[in-house]
């Protein structure tokens, strides 16, 4: 317990510090690279929790793919921070008390007497051979399989959406059909005229 | 379950020492002498002309798009291939379905052009 | 195991992939069977729904999926208010030069996404319908792309829609922390169990109630509203400000009367403070408007806060009323934002208030229809919007909460202005252009009978609302 515990803090401190400088820093892509760095000791979290599945997915799926898709949007976007933080000293008094005053509202209602850790039981650790992924593939597609089938309509809109929203036509773009260059005969590149030989003029 | 991972967790951790100790020994043994024109970014003698990062074209969001969308789709598959034995057909046909919708998209996306690049 | 109550959801999506593929390899000028297949496709699914509306409740699919007389009635309900949405949109795409087969896909997949929302029996088909559909949404609005508007209406309606579906998620999942279910009856009967979880559950309910109301575009949750209305193509806010209220009155249904019934107490008091700052704030600011879409934007906050009136009541007959308030707001809406489509012409945007202006000069049979829809939004007798109020302000009546019934009509009253100024600019001012009014065919129909249901429901309102109270009993 006491080594799992420390493995536990030292992601949580990482884990904050990435998410708290995702948006500190000026430079949007130093930000991305802090999200990934957040996620990736999110799935460290994960892991401690014995959800082996969803933490090697996190690193998958948001590390590998999602992440590169946000270096191109913010690439793509070209944004000057610098207007966007204007105002930002001058609200920040006013935007300090109102954060103070929903943690204390929160501290409340939340206390350790209703959400702390003895309200709830803790788990028991499995085995080695235990496996998450089997557990999660016993059930997926078979108890929970009309969810799982509204997952995949969802991906087919999210393709079709991307296309409908970003495709366009380029008239002026020279592309080769390989088709066509294939099928092509010896006839339409040439042409063969007869000719009268010419007399050599006198 | 834990155990398992911990040789990783020890990978991980010589990676990040073999990673992080060069870099920190030279920040501490290395001679520094700053001056602002090393940090100047140099192209040929002459100022720099704009700046050093550019605009995408939207075509990369594209391919970008619909390569996660394929790659949630192979996370999906994982715990499947697992547990095909003991899922039987009906898992085996709610697979199907859910790859037949997904293959509709591809012949769409294909159809469209979108795998192009023109 | 029995696939017999998906029937509609199976067709829908089977056809909705068939239109996909037919459409790519059509040529622009047949554009138009994607069209027809997807109204046929439409017609076929309310036939299909409307055939189940006797069955008796079904849970199949282990807990994820209900069958039952409500899901049959607005599944109906939804499919036909889609067809007259499509049957506005035609003109209005060809004119603009964006009549494309992605616009039908998308609309058919946000019916989906309904259709499962309406028949969900677990949070997580609830989430995921919801998420179908918004997704759907979110690229229907950003559909002309060349519009700025309507990229940045698409932005802010992705931005805050994605927010309050964390919300609703971070609710839903403390929920399942606090019952261990996912399913809308194991959950219903945790909470009616004593236990200690009782502030988990408030806590939950919070999120969920506050995910809810921004699907409704309950006040304070209302900030989207106006934006994606104004920018969003006219023909996708005919579509946003009708179906999906549908949809969501049978969210509400599922998560606050099925799953969290026990707690009414506790949604009660929070669907009181929404409905009362919904009927304020949406009558009062849309007075202010000039832009006839936002007009009919804050007039949707009003109505909505109408109908969180009939659900906060709890009783059957408050059920009822607000299914029946649902249901014919649809109606009205898809005519009243109808007539914004059949006043544009390419290049034109009809939005403007002074647009209607002596509209009697230039088609006598028009204004008639744009008057009866106006008179019944605002809940003058003999149309069918007065039927719906009086229906949910008996049942608020009932349960003793009389000084809530004297609130909505006192702002429907203050709320009845902006209808009939509408009614005068097109009655008693000149026009200001003399433009000729070119009308589609379909689109001459579709307003006509639109205008006429309106009117006949509001002379016979007994056999829906008969309906409406036998699905729910």
């Amino acid at each position: 317990m006491g080594f799992e515990r420390f493995v536990f803090y030292v992601f949580a401190v990482i884990l904050v510090y990435a998410a708290a400088r995702v948006i500190t820093v000026r430079n949007p892509v130093h930000a991305v690279l802090h999200l990934v760095l957040a996620f990736f000791t999110c799935a460290g979290l994960w892991l401690l929790l014995e959800a082996e599945f969803l933490a090697i997915t996190l690193v998958l799926v948001y590390v590998g793919a999602v992440m590169v898709l946000f270096l191109f949007v913010v690439m793509m976007l070209d944004i000057n921070v610098s207007p966007l933080r204007e105002g930002f000293v001058k609200y920040l008094p006013m935007g300090f008390v109102v954060a103070l005053l929903i943690f204390a509202e929160m501290f409340m209602v939340l206390g350790v007497k209703n959400f702390g850790a003895q309200a709830v039981a803790i788990p028991e650790r499995h085995g080695a051979d235990y496996s998450n992924t089997r557990e999660i593939g016993n059930v997926l597609y078979t108890d929970y399989v009309y969810p799982f089938e509204i997952a995949s309509v969802i991906l087919l809109v999210a393709i079709i959406a991307a296309i409908a929203l970003t495709m366009r036509r380029r008239p002026d773009t020279r592309s080769q059909d390989p088709v066509a260059q294939v099928a092509v005969r010896r006839e339409d590149r040439v042409r063969l005229v007869k000719m009268k030989t010419e007399e050599k003029s006198g | 379950m834990l155990e398992n991972y911990l040789p990783i967790m020890i990978f991980i951790a010589i990676g990040i020492a073999i990673g992080v100790l060069p870099v920190l020994a030279g920040f501490v043994l290395g001679p520094r002498k700053p001056d602002s024109e090393k940090l100047s970014p140099y192209e040929c003698g002459f100022e720099a002309f704009e700046d050093s990062r550019m605009r995408f074209d939207v075509r990369y969001y594209l391919v970008a798009i619909l390569f996660i969308i394929f790659d949630l789709e192979i996370a999906f598959l994982f715990p499947w291939a697992i547990v095909l034995d003991s899922i039987g057909m009906f898992g085996f046909i709610a697979m199907m379905i859910f790859l037949g919708i997904l293959v509709i998209g591809f012949i769409y996306e294909w159809k469209k052009g979108a795998l192009e690049w023109e | 195991m029995t696939f017999a109550p998906l029937a509609t959801e199976i067709f829908l999506l089977s056809m909705a992939c068939i239109i996909l593929i037919v459409d790519v390899f059509l040529r622009d000028e047949r554009r138009v069977l994607s069209y027809a297949l997807a109204q046929l496709t439409l017609l076929a699914g309310a036939l299909i729904s409307w055939s189940m509306l006797g069955n008796e409740t079904q849970v199949v699919l282990h807990g994820t999926f209900v069958s039952d007389p409500m899901a049959a009635l607005l599944k109906t309900s939804i499919l036909l208010v889609t067809v007259g949405v499509f049957m506005y949109s035609r003109s209005y795409l060809v004119e603009r030069d964006i009549f494309r087969g992605e616009f039908y896909v998308l609309g058919l997949f946000a019916v989906l996404g309904m259709l499962v929302l309406v028949s969900a029996h677990s949070l997580l088909t609830i989430y995921l319908g919801l998420e179908l559909l918004s997704l759907s949404l979110y690229a229907l609005v950003a559909f002309q792309r060349d519009s700025a508007a309507a990229s940045e209406a698409a932005m802010k309606y992705f931005v805050l829609g994605a927010l309050a579906s964390g919300m609703l998620l971070y609710g839903i999942s403390m929920l399942y922390g606090a019952t261990g279910s996912l399913d809308i009856g194991e959950v219903a009967e945790a909470i009616a169990l004593p236990g200690e979880q009782g502030i988990i559950l408030v806590f939950a309910l919070c999120f969920i109630v506050v995910g809810l109301a921004f699907k409704f575009g309950a006040v304070p949750f209302h900030m989207w509203v106006p934006d994606v209305y104004h920018g969003a193509p006219t023909p996708v806010t005919l579509f946003i400000g009708s179906a999906p209220k549908i949809a969501a009155f049978a969210m509400a249904m599922r998560l606050l009367t099925e799953a969290l019934g026990g707690l009414y107490g506790s949604w009660q008091d929070m669907l009181t403070i929404l409905a009362v700052l919904s009927l304020v704030i949406g009558n009062v600011i849309a007075i202010a408007q000039t832009n006839i879409k936002r007009m009919l934007a804050y007039s949707t906050i009003a109505h909505v806060g109408f109908l969180l009136l009939g659900l906060l009541a709890g009783t059957t007959e408050g059920f009822s009323a607000s299914m029946f308030y649902a249901i014919t707001y649809a109606l009205m809406a898809i005519g009243g934002f109808g007539m914004v489509i059949l006043l544009s012409r390419a290049g034109f945007e009809a939005d403007r208030l002074d647009d209607f202006k002596g509209l009697n000069d230039r088609s006598p049979w028009f204004a008639f229809m744009m008057l009866i829809l106006m008179l019944s939004m605002a809940g003058v007798p003999p149309t069918v919007g007065f039927y719906a109020k009086l229906a949910v302000l008996q049942a608020v009546i009932h349960v003793d909460m009389v000084w809530l019934a004297v609130v909505a009509v006192f702002f429907s009253i203050i709320g009845a202005f902006y209808y009939i100024r509408i009614v005068k600019l097109m009655y008693f001012d000149a026009p200001e252009g003399d433009a000729p009014l070119a009308v589609s065919p379909d689109m001459q129909i579709a307003m006509s009978l639109n205008g006429l249901a309106v009117l006949t429901l509001g002379i016979f309102p007994g056999g829906l609302m008969a309906v409406c109270n036998a699905v729910l009993s």
